[in-house]
Formats: C-alpha cells, sequence, structure tokens
C-alpha cells in the first residue's frame, strides 16, 4: 500500500474557471522520493495544497496510509515552501520547536527536543537569535527542522529552494537527500526544475499546463550511491533523464 | 550530519561598530543643540519680562511659571492635579485603548460580526469628546468615573479599528501552517494572529496616549474639582496666564512621561523587530 496516494484529483477555483487541474493521480511509496515537475502555472502549487489538505479539490481524493483525508481533518504531513514561513517574533529554538508544541508538547519539552537537532542541521549557536539575524540558506534549514522534528509521515515540499544561489541550492539539496535517507522519509517534492527533479527523485511525475495533467511518469535509477547533488548530476544517465522530462514537457506548449 | 563544504552561508549579521558610534554621536549632537535651543528662548523670554519688552501679565515669564509651581508644589495641590489627571489617563486608557486592541483582535474570529459592527463603529468613532462629554457628566457624575469614560472613549475606536486590521492582515501562510501542525482557531488566534498584529496594537497605543490626554483635560473643563485641566480652568477664569502656563507645562511633561512608558512596552511587545 502506498503512503499517499491521489485518485483522479481535478480542481477548479470557481465554477465556470477554466481546470486547473484535471485527473491528476500519483502515489508515493514509503521512503520514496517522489518530484512531481511541471512548468510555472500548471498548478504544481494547487496540488501541493490539496495534498496538504489546505484546499478541498473539486473531485477526486487524497489518502495518507489508505485512509481518505480529503476534506476532513488535516492529515499529518509536514510541508516546506518556498517561504520559509518562519515566526519573527520567535527565536529560531522556539521556531523549530513551534509544530512540537501545537501538537501538544509542553514548551520546555519542545524546545529540549528541538535543541538536540541544532548541531546536525549546523545551526548551533543560532538557538537564540531571531530569524531576521540569519541568511537565507540558515533560515530554510530553520524551516525544515521544525518540519522533520515533529517527524511527520510524509513532507511536502513546494519550490523549496527556489530562491537560493546555485551553490547554495545544491548543498541544501544534498542535505536534505542525505536527511530524508537516514531518517526514512516519504518526500514529495514539487518544483518546475528539471535538473532538480533528476538529482533527488526516485521517481518524476511530469505535468503539463492548462489543465495540469498527467503527460509522464518517469522512475529514476542513478547509478551513484552518493547524497552529494553536484556528484549525482555527473552520474552517466542524467543526461536521458533529463532529456526524457525535457521531451514530454514539450508535448505541451511552456507557459510564460 | 556531515555538510559539504561548497558553500557556507552562516553569516552573522552584527551592525557595524563604526556605523554604530556615528549613528551615537550624531544623536548627542542632535540632543544638545534641542537643549541648547529650549535653554536660549526661555533666556529670551525671561530677560524679555524682566527688561518689560515682553508683557508678564499676558505672557508671564518661565520664572513665574516655575514660582507657581513650586507654591503649587507646596500647598499639595500640584500632586493632587497632576495625580488626578494620571489616574484618569492610565485607567481610561487601559479601559479604552487596551480593551480596544483585544476587541479589535477578536474580531478577527468573525469577518460576519466585524462587516455587521463596523458602521456602528465608524458612527461612535465620528463623534467628537467635546460633543460627549456633557452627557458623560450627566450619566457618571463630575468625580473621577466621567473622565475615565471620556478617556476610554477617546482611545477606543483607534486601537479597535487598527488592531482588528493588524489582525486581518495576519500572513495566511502562517495561519496554512499552525493548521497543518494540527492547530484549531484559537491556536492559530494565539500563535500568529496577536503577535502578528502587535506592531498595529502599538502604532494605536502610540497615538492614544495624545487622544487620552486630550480626552481628560476636556472632561476636567466641562466639570471637575481637581485635575489639570481644572488647574488650567482655574488660572484662566482668574486671568492668571502664570497658572494656566504652569498647567500646560504640566500637561507637556505628563504626556512625555506616558510616551516613555508606551515606548517601554513597545520594546518588550516587539523586542524581535529590531
Ligand atoms: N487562489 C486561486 N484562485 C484562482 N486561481 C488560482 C488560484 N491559485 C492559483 N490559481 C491559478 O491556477 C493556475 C495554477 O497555479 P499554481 O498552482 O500556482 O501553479 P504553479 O505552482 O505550477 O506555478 C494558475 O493559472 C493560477 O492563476
Ligand atoms: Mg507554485
Amino acid at each position: 500500500m502506498s503512503v499517499l496516494d491521489i485518485t483522479r484529483v481535478s480542481k477548479r477555483y470557481t465554477q465556470d474557471g477554466p481546470e486547473v487541474l484535471k485527473d491528476i493521480s500519483f502515489r508515493a511509496e514509503k521512503n520514496e522520493f517522489v518530484t512531481i515537475v511541471g512548468p510555472s502555472g500548471c498548478g504544481k502549487s494547487t496540488l501541493f495544497n490539496i495534498v496538504a489538505g489546505l484546499l478541498p479539490p473539486t473531485q477526486g481524493e487524497v489518502r495518507l496510509d489508505g485512509e481518505v483525508v480529503t476534506g476532513t481533518t488535516t492529515p499529518h504531513i509536514g510541508y516546506v515552501l518556498q517561504k520559509d514561513l518562519l515566526f519573527p517574533w520567535l527565536t529560531v529554538l522556539d521556531n523549530v520547536g513551534l509544530g512540537l508544541e501545537i501538537q501538544g508538547m509542553r514548551r520546555r519539552d519542545a524546545r529540549e527536543r528541538a535543541r538536540s537537532i541544532f548541531a546536525a542541521y549546523n545551526l548551533e549557536g543560532y538557538e537564540d537569535k531571531y530569524p531576521s539575524a540569519l541568511s537565507g540558506g540558515m533560515r530554510q534549514r530553520a524551516a525544515l527542522m521544525r518540519t522533520l522534528v515533529t517527524d511527520p509521515d510524509v513532507i511536502l515540499m513546494d519550490e523549496a529552494y527556489k530562491a537560493l544561489d546555485y551553490p547554495l541550492k545544491i548543498q541544501l539539496e544534498s542535505e536534505l537527500l542525505q536527511t530524508v535517507r537516514e531518517r526514512g522519509k516519504t518526500v514529495v517534492f514539487v518544483t518546475h526544475d528539471i535538473e532538480e527533479a533528476v538529482t533527488l527523485s526516485d521517481r518524476v511525475y511530469v505535468l503539463k499546463a492548462r489543465p495540469g495533467e498527467v503527460v509522464a511518469e518517469i522512475p529514476i535509477a542513478l547509478t551513484t550511491d552518493t547524497t552529494r547533488i553536484d556528484q549525482r548530476r555527473l552520474a552517466p544517465e542524467f543526461n536521458d533523464y533529463y532529456e526524457a522530462i525535457w521531451t514530454s514537457i514539450g508535448r505541451a506548449p511552456i507557459a510564460a | 550530519m556531515t555538510t559539504l563544504d561548497i558553500a557556507d552561508d552562516r553569516v552573522v549579521r552584527a551592525p557595524s561598530t563604526a556605523t554604530g558610534r556615528r549613528a551615537t554621536t550624531y544623536r548627542t549632537l542632535l540632543i544638545t543643540l534641542q537643549a541648547a535651543i529650549a535653554i536660549a528662548l526661555l533666556a529670551t523670554w525671561e530677560i524679555g519680562a524682566s527688561t518689560g519688552a515682553v508683557n508678564t501679565f499676558l505672557f508671564s515669564s518661565p520664572s513665574r511659571v516655575g514660582q507657581v509651581l513650586v507654591e503649587r508644589w507646596q500647598s499639595g495641590d500640584l500632586l493632587l492635579d497632576v495625580g488626578t489627571t494620571a489616574l484618569e489617563v492610565a485607567l481610561g486608557f487601559v479601559i479604552g485603548a487596551v480593551g480596544g486592541s483585544a476587541i479589535g483582535l477578536l474580531l478577527w474570529y468573525s469577518k460576519f460580526v466585524a462587516d455587521l459592527s463596523a458602521p456602528f463603529i465608524a458612527a461612535i468613532g465620528s463623534i467628537p469628546v467635546l460633543a460627549i462629554a456633557p452627557m458623560t457628566i450627566i450619566w457618571f457624575g463630575t468625580g473621577l468615573e466621567s473622565k475615565i469614560v471620556i478617556v476610554a472613549f477617546s482611545c477606543v475606536v483607534v486601537s479597535l479599528t487598527t488592531s482588528y486590521r493588524g489582525a486581518r492582515m495576519a500572513d495566511q501562510d502562517l495561519l496554512n501552517l499552525v493548521r497543518s501542525f494540527g492547530g484549531n482557531r484559537g491556536t492559530a488566534f494565539r500563535r500568529v494572529v496577536v503577535p502578528a498584529s502587535m506592531t498595529w496594537v502599538v502604532q494605536a497605543l502610540k497615538l492614544n496616549v495624545g487622544f487620552a490626554i486630550v480626552g481628560a483635560i476636556v472632561g476636567e473643563y466641562i466639570s471637575s474639582n481637581a485635575g489639570i485641566g481644572h488647574m488650567i480652568l482655574l488660572g484662566s477664569s482668574n486671568f492668571s496666564v502664570n497658572i494656566v502656563l504652569a498647567g500646560l507645562a504640566l500637561v507637556m511633561v505628563m504626556v512625555l512621561a506616558f510616551t516613555l512608558i508606551v515606548s517601554g512596552i513597545e520594546r518588550i511587545l516587539l523586542r524581535w523587530e529590531k
């Protein structure tokens, strides 16, 4: 059974509005890294919000561990956006512990648990700073820590590293891949960046725009074990996968 | 976890000390010059009064004003007047500004109630204090209570509408995040809406210091037996510009004092916003 199962999801924002998503189906197996790749405006964020339980689909359903979560409660899904969503009025430590606290953990315990992971994510010494004192990369790290520390079943990421400069993006993606492999996490990663899709994923779904529709499902198997994205980029199969995704996107006109 | 050496983004953003020092020097210069100008003006006034160039019956003089303050301090009147007005302002401010802020924030829970009450709140806000003051004297008497009501009335609408606007502007993405962790509306209110609105709440509090003191003085003008407004009224009915100006000086000091208190509150509430 898949951890996450999306069946024939369609979405119109208004009754007579355009169909943003049409008949989208995809799944993510346990510990799998799945990427949804597609051009801007194809409905990736819309799909993301539906899976996160923040937006009801017009049709279709989302199952988490076999249970329908669409329109019921908020599923235990962690998510990370391009906006880091750190609370500016909380210290970095309290930001990282925020999810735990909201889930009912006592503040002292949440802080202690949050504190215990700062060294692993290279943010030691920044616990008592406010987010405004952190650089973009550090903020994105803190946002990921806040999600991971609550130990969600599935992590959703929407263009999380889009705003970072290239070396930093490679760095953070390498860290991400290592973490989710070590800790055995299921990830659904949304991006418009084909290179990102190939280097990170076990499986890629390609979306086209207007309406957003799955046009290809491409399993990825790079003959390399490293979690370093700069190394994975050099795997011999990289170009073929890149080409395959590019071609399937090319079947539909790319939205500006 | 081992990290790669591809990029190190651990940048600490400390303000440069050189810039900091220059800013301090600038501030010192500014305050020194401001004090010098104030002293020069007062000295000119005083000298003008002593040489007869300034008519002291109409314009008094710094020493005469100072003398009034000393006399009233010795008789105990000063403490009574200042204490009375301060108490009216403080209590009215807490009820009106703090209460108004709380109601404004709580309106976040129901856009319907907020929209429904909007014209009524606007109607209340359009009433000048001067117009409502006589009514409160009839309802609450000439004592402290009526002044507290007037002060609260002067503050409440500004705080209410400003904090409601702040609450409405809370980032939807942050609210969603709270929801994704399983938080309900109460959690979202406490963890996002209230802290996110604090900048607005404090802004309204600062504005309301002025409104509160105007409210108290207006209330005292209409009917009172103590307070700075009472003192000014007494002075003007006796044609004593000395007393009137002494009262004005006290009002200025009081505005300054309450502004400092609110600034302190601001520093606590918004300590993350440097
Ligand atoms: N809240 C909304 N109301 C109406 N239309 C929307 C809304 N959000 C997104 N859309 C539309 O849905 C389409 C897909 O948007 P989005 O999901 O943000 O795409 P992507 O994330 O792939 O760039 C776009 O045409 C966009 O204009
Ligand atoms: Mg998007």
